[in-house]
């Protein structure tokens, strides 16, 4: 299983600040992204940052393992 | 003494803080801070109030990082970075960073540093609340 976590206005438009994703072997990043975006257009419209585990991600073909959190963000704005 | 990097709702103190970054080290001969508020008007629009959201063990984290990153690239003594969350008013207190080094310089450019650095890396939100209704704030470059 793969905990998706999701903050402010993506949230917003998400309607929840987390989901759960059922994990194969072999998944990835992409894959976990492109299936979410299907269902929530809308709020992955204005994703363009990743996280897995609390660690900012860019490469799109990174695998997931089992039981990791993965976060899809809009652009920050704190400070 | 508080934690040298935090993230709290309630305000802080910018003369604790500086002086506990002075009582880091008697070498210290410049400290540079940056104060970043929160503003009643934006866009055009009076604002009533800011709240936050965060994604906040990694913020934590990666204000940390930011820090440590800060102390080895720039030579100084020590960092500090508060940032609240939560609501704040028009002219409240949002995030404080300070930096000490031997020379004024290191900790002017440093500061600098770290409060672009944090709106580009640490996942925190603000949501503008207005008479006309609620917004995200679109980051400024």
């Amino acid at each position: 299983m793969i905990r998706v976590v999701f903050f402010g206005p993506v949230a917003d438009r998400i309607g929840s600040n987390q989901l759960r994703a059922d994990f194969h072997a072999g998944m990835t990043l992409q894959q976990l992204r492109d299936g979410l975006a299907a269902q929530h257009a809308r709020a992955f419209e204005i994703v363009s940052m990743m996280a897995v585990n609390g660690e900012h991600v860019r490469d799109l073909a990174l695998p997931l393992a089992d039981n990791s959190e993965v976060a899809f963000m809009a652009k920050f704005s704190g400070g | 003494m508080k934690e040298a990097v935090r993230i709290q709702t309630e305000d802080f103190s910018q003369d604790e803080e500086i002086a506990a970054l002075k009582g880091r080290s008697r070498r210290m001969g410049g400290i540079g801070t940056f104060l970043g508020c929160a503003r009643d008007f934006s866009e055009g629009r009076d604002v009533s109030e800011i709240s936050f959201d965060a994604y906040g063990s990694m913020a934590l984290s990666e204000m940390r990082k930011l820090r440590e990153e800060a102390i080895a690239q720039f030579g100084l003594l020590d960092a500090r970075i508060v940032h609240r969350i939560g609501t704040v008013q028009g002219g409240d207190n949002i995030v404080f960073i300070a930096t000490g080094a031997e020379h004024r310089v290191a900790a002017l450019e440093a500061c600098r540093w770290i409060i672009d650095e944090l709106k580009q890396r640490v996942p925190i939100w603000k949501k503008e609340v207005t008479p006309q209704g609620d917004a995200w704030v679109v980051p400024h470059p």
